[in-house]
Protein backbone atom coordinates (compact mmCIF):
# COMPACT_ATOMS: atom_id res chain seq x y z
CA UNK A 1 0.00 0.00 0.00
CA UNK A 2 1.63 3.10 -0.80
CA UNK A 3 1.88 5.99 1.71
CA UNK A 4 -1.34 8.18 0.51
CA UNK A 5 -3.70 5.01 0.65
CA UNK A 6 -2.21 4.01 3.96
CA UNK A 7 -2.57 7.26 5.52
CA UNK A 8 -6.24 7.83 4.84
CA UNK A 9 -7.01 4.18 5.61
CA UNK A 10 -5.76 4.97 8.87
CA UNK A 11 -7.60 7.77 9.87
CA UNK A 12 -10.79 6.10 8.14
CA UNK A 13 -10.21 2.86 10.33
CA UNK A 14 -9.55 5.68 13.28
CA UNK A 15 -12.66 7.05 12.85
CA UNK A 16 -15.63 4.35 12.32
CA UNK A 17 -17.57 1.40 13.80
CA UNK A 18 -16.23 -1.15 11.48
CA UNK A 19 -12.64 -0.95 10.87
CA UNK A 20 -12.87 -3.83 9.12
CA UNK A 21 -14.99 -2.15 6.23
CA UNK A 22 -12.41 0.28 5.43
CA UNK A 23 -11.16 -0.13 1.75
CA UNK A 24 -9.00 2.39 -0.41
CA UNK A 25 -8.14 2.30 -3.75
CA UNK A 26 -5.60 4.42 -5.12
CA UNK A 27 -5.74 5.20 -8.90
CA UNK A 28 -2.59 6.34 -10.17
CA UNK A 29 -2.58 8.58 -12.63
CA UNK A 30 0.17 10.89 -14.24
CA UNK A 31 0.19 13.93 -11.64
CA UNK A 32 -2.65 12.67 -9.79
CA UNK A 33 -3.86 10.02 -7.64
CA UNK A 34 -7.40 9.47 -7.38
CA UNK A 35 -7.91 7.86 -3.35
CA UNK A 36 -11.65 5.64 -3.47
CA UNK A 37 -12.37 5.25 0.13
CA UNK A 38 -15.32 2.57 1.13
CA UNK A 39 -16.33 2.65 4.42
CA UNK A 40 -19.29 -0.15 5.85
CA UNK A 41 -22.95 1.11 5.98
CA UNK A 42 -23.84 3.42 8.41
CA UNK A 43 -19.87 4.67 8.52
CA UNK A 44 -20.05 6.99 5.92
CA UNK A 45 -21.09 10.33 8.26
CA UNK A 46 -18.37 9.36 10.29
CA UNK A 47 -15.82 10.03 7.29
CA UNK A 48 -17.51 12.78 5.95
CA UNK A 49 -18.44 14.55 9.35
CA UNK A 50 -20.76 17.82 9.69
CA UNK A 51 -20.54 20.47 6.35
CA UNK A 52 -18.07 17.27 5.06
CA UNK A 53 -15.51 18.86 7.66
CA UNK A 54 -13.55 15.82 8.11
CA UNK A 55 -13.08 14.94 4.48
CA UNK A 56 -12.36 18.55 4.48
CA UNK A 57 -9.72 17.57 7.34
CA UNK A 58 -8.30 14.42 5.89
CA UNK A 59 -8.00 16.49 2.39
CA UNK A 60 -5.84 18.82 3.86
CA UNK A 61 -3.65 16.58 5.70
CA UNK A 62 -3.24 15.02 2.08
CA UNK A 63 -2.41 18.00 0.18
CA UNK A 64 0.29 18.45 3.01
CA UNK A 65 2.10 15.09 2.35
CA UNK A 66 2.07 15.63 -1.64
CA UNK A 67 3.45 19.54 -0.94
CA UNK A 68 6.96 18.04 -1.22
CA UNK A 69 5.93 15.61 -4.07
CA UNK A 70 5.12 16.87 -7.58
CA UNK A 71 1.51 14.84 -7.51
CA UNK A 72 -1.54 16.02 -6.20
CA UNK A 73 -3.88 13.60 -4.31
CA UNK A 74 -7.65 13.43 -4.48
CA UNK A 75 -10.36 11.80 -2.34
CA UNK A 76 -13.07 10.17 -3.49
CA UNK A 77 -15.59 8.87 -0.59
CA UNK A 78 -17.82 6.28 -2.52
CA UNK A 79 -21.46 5.90 -0.99
CA UNK B 1 -22.95 20.00 18.45
CA UNK B 2 -26.42 21.66 18.41
CA UNK B 3 -26.86 25.21 16.93
CA UNK B 4 -29.81 27.25 18.24
CA UNK B 5 -30.73 30.13 15.44
CA UNK B 6 -30.45 33.78 16.94
CA UNK B 7 -32.68 36.46 15.23
CA UNK B 8 -29.91 38.64 13.40
CA UNK B 9 -30.03 41.35 15.84
CA UNK B 10 -27.73 44.03 16.78
CA UNK B 11 -28.32 44.24 20.42
CA UNK B 12 -24.34 45.12 21.27
CA UNK B 13 -24.22 42.06 23.44
CA UNK B 14 -20.01 42.09 23.11
CA UNK B 15 -20.07 38.19 22.88
CA UNK B 16 -22.66 36.47 20.79
CA UNK B 17 -20.61 33.59 19.37
CA UNK B 18 -21.89 30.17 21.04
CA UNK B 19 -19.17 28.26 19.61
CA UNK B 20 -16.62 29.98 21.11
CA UNK B 21 -18.28 30.62 24.23
CA UNK B 22 -18.05 26.91 24.33
CA UNK B 23 -14.73 27.10 24.09
CA UNK B 24 -14.38 29.60 27.11
CA UNK B 25 -16.42 27.06 29.31
CA UNK B 26 -14.00 24.06 28.44
CA UNK B 27 -10.51 26.28 29.70
CA UNK B 28 -12.01 27.02 32.88
CA UNK B 29 -12.41 24.61 35.30
CA UNK B 30 -10.75 22.30 37.95
CA UNK B 31 -6.54 21.28 36.61
CA UNK B 32 -6.35 17.71 37.81
CA UNK B 33 -5.02 15.53 35.61
CA UNK B 34 -7.51 13.00 34.70
CA UNK B 35 -6.46 9.37 33.93
CA UNK B 36 -8.72 8.16 30.99
CA UNK B 37 -5.67 7.59 29.01
CA UNK B 38 -7.42 10.60 26.37
CA UNK B 39 -3.91 12.51 26.13
CA UNK B 40 -1.83 9.27 25.69
CA UNK B 41 -4.48 7.89 22.85
CA UNK B 42 -4.03 11.51 21.64
CA UNK B 43 -0.41 11.50 21.64
CA UNK B 44 0.19 7.71 19.51
CA UNK B 45 -2.56 9.08 16.97
CA UNK B 46 -0.91 11.99 15.98
CA UNK B 47 2.50 10.20 15.84
CA UNK B 48 1.23 7.42 13.75
CA UNK B 49 -0.49 10.19 10.87
CA UNK B 50 3.04 12.30 11.11
CA UNK B 51 4.61 9.22 10.64
CA UNK B 52 2.30 8.54 7.64
CA UNK B 53 2.33 11.94 6.27
CA UNK B 54 6.21 11.47 5.91
CA UNK B 55 7.15 14.45 8.56
CA UNK B 56 9.61 13.89 11.01
CA UNK B 57 7.84 15.34 14.52
CA UNK B 58 8.03 14.94 18.27
CA UNK B 59 4.63 14.28 20.30
CA UNK B 60 4.58 15.72 23.71
CA UNK B 61 1.96 15.95 26.63
CA UNK B 62 2.31 19.71 27.69
CA UNK B 63 -0.65 19.53 29.53
CA UNK B 64 -3.29 16.80 30.78
CA UNK B 65 -6.11 18.58 32.54
CA UNK B 66 -9.38 19.92 31.52
CA UNK B 67 -8.40 20.37 28.33
CA UNK B 68 -5.14 18.23 26.34
CA UNK B 69 -2.58 19.87 24.82
CA UNK B 70 0.18 18.38 22.37
CA UNK B 71 3.16 20.11 21.69
CA UNK B 72 5.15 18.65 18.28
CA UNK B 73 8.17 19.73 17.98
CA UNK B 74 11.24 18.85 15.65
CA UNK B 75 12.79 19.30 12.07
CA UNK B 76 9.06 19.22 10.05
CA UNK B 77 6.94 21.13 12.86
CA UNK B 78 6.99 23.66 10.62
CA UNK B 79 4.82 21.54 8.07
CA UNK B 80 3.09 19.97 10.04
CA UNK B 81 1.46 23.47 10.91
CA UNK B 82 0.94 24.33 7.37
CA UNK B 83 -0.28 27.98 6.10
CA UNK B 84 -2.10 29.81 9.02
CA UNK B 85 -2.32 26.56 10.97
CA UNK B 86 -4.28 24.95 8.05
CA UNK B 87 -2.19 21.37 8.48
CA UNK B 88 -2.54 21.62 12.44
CA UNK B 89 -6.15 22.69 12.63
CA UNK B 90 -6.98 19.85 10.17
CA UNK B 91 -4.90 17.19 12.24
CA UNK B 92 -6.43 18.74 15.63
CA UNK B 93 -9.96 18.33 14.47
CA UNK B 94 -9.62 14.50 13.25
CA UNK B 95 -7.84 14.20 16.40
CA UNK B 96 -10.43 15.25 18.51
CA UNK B 97 -13.21 13.07 16.66
CA UNK B 98 -10.74 10.12 17.22
CA UNK B 99 -10.04 10.65 20.56
CA UNK B 100 -13.59 11.64 21.82
CA UNK B 101 -15.30 9.04 19.42
CA UNK B 102 -17.94 8.37 22.30
CA UNK B 103 -19.88 11.34 24.25
CA UNK B 104 -18.71 10.25 27.82
CA UNK B 105 -15.73 11.99 29.16
CA UNK B 106 -15.06 14.40 26.20
CA UNK B 107 -11.99 16.08 26.40
CA UNK B 108 -10.80 18.89 23.57
CA UNK B 109 -7.53 18.16 22.44
CA UNK B 110 -5.04 20.50 21.54
CA UNK B 111 -2.44 20.83 19.37
CA UNK B 112 0.54 23.65 19.38
CA UNK B 113 4.27 23.66 18.40
CA UNK B 114 6.31 25.69 20.81
CA UNK B 115 4.55 28.83 20.89
CA UNK B 116 2.97 28.70 17.66
CA UNK B 117 -0.58 29.09 19.21
CA UNK B 118 0.40 32.20 21.65
CA UNK B 119 1.92 33.94 18.80
CA UNK B 120 -0.62 33.46 16.36
CA UNK B 121 -3.13 35.15 18.67
CA UNK B 122 -1.16 38.14 19.68
CA UNK B 123 -1.29 38.52 15.85
CA UNK B 124 -5.04 37.97 15.63
CA UNK B 125 -5.55 40.18 18.60
CA UNK B 126 -3.67 42.94 16.97
CA UNK B 127 -5.39 42.39 13.53
CA UNK B 128 -8.55 42.60 15.65
CA UNK B 129 -7.34 45.80 17.56
CA UNK B 130 -6.26 47.59 14.15
CA UNK B 131 -9.54 46.92 12.21
CA UNK B 132 -11.52 47.50 15.32
CA UNK B 133 -9.86 51.09 14.94
CA UNK B 134 -10.65 51.30 11.76
CA UNK B 135 -14.13 50.63 12.58
CA UNK B 136 -14.44 53.35 14.96
CA UNK B 137 -12.62 55.86 12.72
CA UNK B 138 -14.73 55.09 9.22
CA UNK B 139 -17.59 54.76 11.61
CA UNK B 140 -18.55 51.13 9.85
CA UNK B 141 -18.94 47.20 10.59
CA UNK B 142 -16.24 45.45 9.30
CA UNK B 143 -16.15 41.87 8.85
CA UNK B 144 -12.76 39.29 9.27
CA UNK B 145 -12.35 36.95 7.24
CA UNK B 146 -14.08 33.11 7.96
CA UNK B 147 -12.12 31.76 11.32
CA UNK B 148 -12.12 28.65 13.47
CA UNK B 149 -14.24 29.07 16.92
CA UNK B 150 -10.70 29.31 18.29
CA UNK B 151 -10.07 32.03 16.85
CA UNK B 152 -13.23 33.94 16.79
CA UNK B 153 -13.19 33.50 20.61
CA UNK B 154 -9.31 35.17 20.99
CA UNK B 155 -11.03 38.25 18.88
CA UNK B 156 -13.95 38.89 20.79
CA UNK B 157 -11.38 38.70 23.71
CA UNK B 158 -8.87 41.46 21.97
CA UNK B 159 -12.17 44.15 21.40
CA UNK B 160 -14.17 42.72 24.89
CA UNK B 161 -12.78 45.85 26.82
CA UNK B 162 -12.77 48.20 24.10
CA UNK B 163 -15.82 50.54 24.83
CA UNK B 164 -16.12 52.10 21.14
CA UNK B 165 -17.22 48.78 19.09
CA UNK B 166 -18.81 45.69 20.16
CA UNK B 167 -18.33 42.55 18.15
CA UNK B 168 -20.44 39.47 16.93
CA UNK B 169 -20.54 36.45 14.56
CA UNK B 170 -22.23 35.80 11.80
CA UNK B 171 -22.62 33.20 9.02
CA UNK B 172 -22.19 29.58 10.05
CA UNK B 173 -20.09 26.58 9.72
CA UNK B 174 -16.55 26.91 8.18
CA UNK B 175 -18.19 30.52 6.79
CA UNK B 176 -18.30 32.12 10.04
CA UNK B 177 -16.58 35.58 10.41
CA UNK B 178 -16.41 38.18 13.51
CA UNK B 179 -18.18 41.34 12.56
CA UNK B 180 -17.04 44.57 14.72
CA UNK B 181 -19.19 46.76 14.99
CA UNK B 182 -18.25 50.52 15.79
CA UNK B 183 -20.84 52.02 19.16
CA UNK B 184 -23.42 54.30 18.09
CA UNK B 185 -24.31 55.58 14.72
CA UNK B 186 -24.38 52.43 13.49
CA UNK B 187 -25.36 51.69 9.79
CA UNK B 188 -27.75 49.39 9.30
CA UNK B 189 -27.14 45.65 7.67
Amino acid sequence: MDQLSDLVSFIAKALVDDPDAVEVEAIEGDKTIILELTVGDGDLGKVIGKDGRTARAMRTLLSATCAKQSRRAVLEILE
Amino acid sequence: MAKSKKPPEMDGALIVDEDAEEGAAAKSGDDDVQEDGKAELAVEMVEEIVQRMGLDVRVEIREDADEVVLDLDGPDAGRAIGKKGQTLDALQFLINKIVNRFPEGRRHVLLDSGDYRERRDNGLASLARREAKRAVQQSRVITLEPMSPRDRRVVHLSLAKMPDVSTRSDGQGADRRVRIIPAGGRRRR
